[in-house]
């Protein structure tokens, strides 16, 4: 298998992740609160099903493929490798607090992904003009369909995990908003 | 009594759907791995082809550092011979010419930006009589940006024109000219003279004042 057929694999997955995540945002706009009823704790299960996808995919890129990964690629896997576990453990034990251990990860690790994307497709928001020959953060290692690179592929799973985040409410909670409103 | 079967039915569905979700992780790791041990298979890709012979007479310049003045300016730089895309020898020496040489790396997205800039300017007469551009391929790295390699079908589709060659495996033309970040470029006086080296890109307007420099090097 190619490393560009691997690629392709991978930016779909993460465009089908961020259509989910779109649907799932505008369900959650036209339902309300009750919208969370939805994926119960299936929510916590899928975010967590993301993080492990998106660790294994990321160190096939840095262990098989042999890519480095630059200063701004650490602080994304900072971000995103211990939701692989925390989400899993959150998920086991049906805690509904996880999401306020994982969703700050998932949203520092999205604005990490935004800038680095940002960097390639703009090199001259760096403060130098030229390339450190070591391993310069604005590198487009990937390029698949013009406009998805490995920091867009991340972006996406911080994404689609804030979301399903947002979907994992204690069903009482919901009830006694619903009833609120 | 119908409590407690409620609740132990209750109890037994999560089991299941733990068991489940597991499965699914288990699924999906096995997914990883297989993509894992598919690209792993996949031939190597001969990489020589990118690189040529080198060889450096003469002591090499210091390096460069970001945002500080040349060091090196007046120091002679080394005579430098390497292979052209054709397979060629070519030489940057003393020959009475001034030079600008520049080192480009395929994979850095201010090389890619800055070649269709310098080849216009080439294009268009920029070049002043009696100063030679060289470009050197330097830091090549397929894993990097394999749609820019080899280097050489990169240029070729910027239409670039003026004599390169290419830098060896070990880096020794960029440890010749000290190079510290890509694009570089060294302006050497018709005695291979270092008259000054700029990382980064530079534009229409710093290849003029680059130009300058070298023909004010003849004049004197």
């Amino acid at each position: 298998m190619s490393v560009f057929f691997y690629s392709t694999l991978v930016s779909l997955l993460a465009l089908v992740a961020l259509a989910a995540a779109a649907g799932l945002l505008i369900y959650r706009l036209v339902r309300g609160p009750e919208a969370s009823n939805l994926l119960g704790v299936r929510a916590i299960w899928l975010a967590w099903l993301v993080a492990l996808v998106a660790t294994g995919g990321s160190l096939i890129y840095s262990e098989v493929v042999h890519f480095t990964p630059c200063r701004l690629c650490w602080y994304q896997r900072i971000a995103m490798y211990p939701m692989a576990i925390v989400l899993l453990v959150g998920a086991i034990r049906r805690d509904f607090q996880t999401k306020f251990y994982a969703l700050p990860l998932a949203l520092i690790g999205l604005g990490i992904s935004i800038y680095h994307y940002l960097l390639q497709r703009f090199p001259n928001l760096e403060a130098t003009s030229s390339c450190d020959p070591n391993n310069p953060c604005s590198l487009v290692l990937v390029d698949i369909f013009n406009f998805i690179s490995i920091p867009f592929m991340a972006g996406s799973g911080f994404i689609v995990i804030a979301v399903l985040l947002g979907f994992y409410v204690n069903k009482n909670s919901i009830e006694q908003e619903t009833r609120v409103q | 009594m119908s409590t407690r079967t409620a609740s132990s039915k209750k109890q037994e569905s999560n089991k299941k759907s733990l068991i489940y979700w597991i499965l699914g992780g288990v699924v999906g790791l096995g997914l990883v791995v297989w993509l894992a041990i598919a690209i792993a298979g996949e031939g190597a890709v001969d990489e020589s082809i990118a690189f040529g012979e080198v060889t450096v007479e003469g002591d090499d310049l210091p390096f460069l550092e970001t945002g500080a003045a040349d060091p090196a300016v007046g120091l002679t730089a080394p005579t430098v011979t390497g292979e052209t895309f054709d397979g060629e020898q070519l030489t940057i020496a003393p020959d009475g010419n001034a030079k600008i040489v520049v080192l480009l790396a395929h994979w850095c997205p201010h090389c890619q930006a800055e070649v269709p800039l310098v080849q216009s300017w080439v294009e268009s007469g920029g070049l002043p009589e009696g100063v030679d551009l060289y470009g050197v391929t330097v830091l090549t790295n397929r894993v990097r940006d394999g749609r820019t390699w080899p280097p050489q079908d990169w240029l070729e589709s910027e239409g670039w024109t003026s004599p390169t060659i290419k830098d060896d495996q070990q880096s020794s033309i960029v440890n010749a000219y000290g190079m510290t970040g890509t694009p570089t470029y060294v302006v050497l006086g018709p005695d291979n003279e270092n008259l000054g080296r700029i990382s980064g890109e530079i534009g229409l307007g710093g290849l003029e004042t680059l130009a300058e420099l070298a023909a004010g090097s003849l004049e004197s």
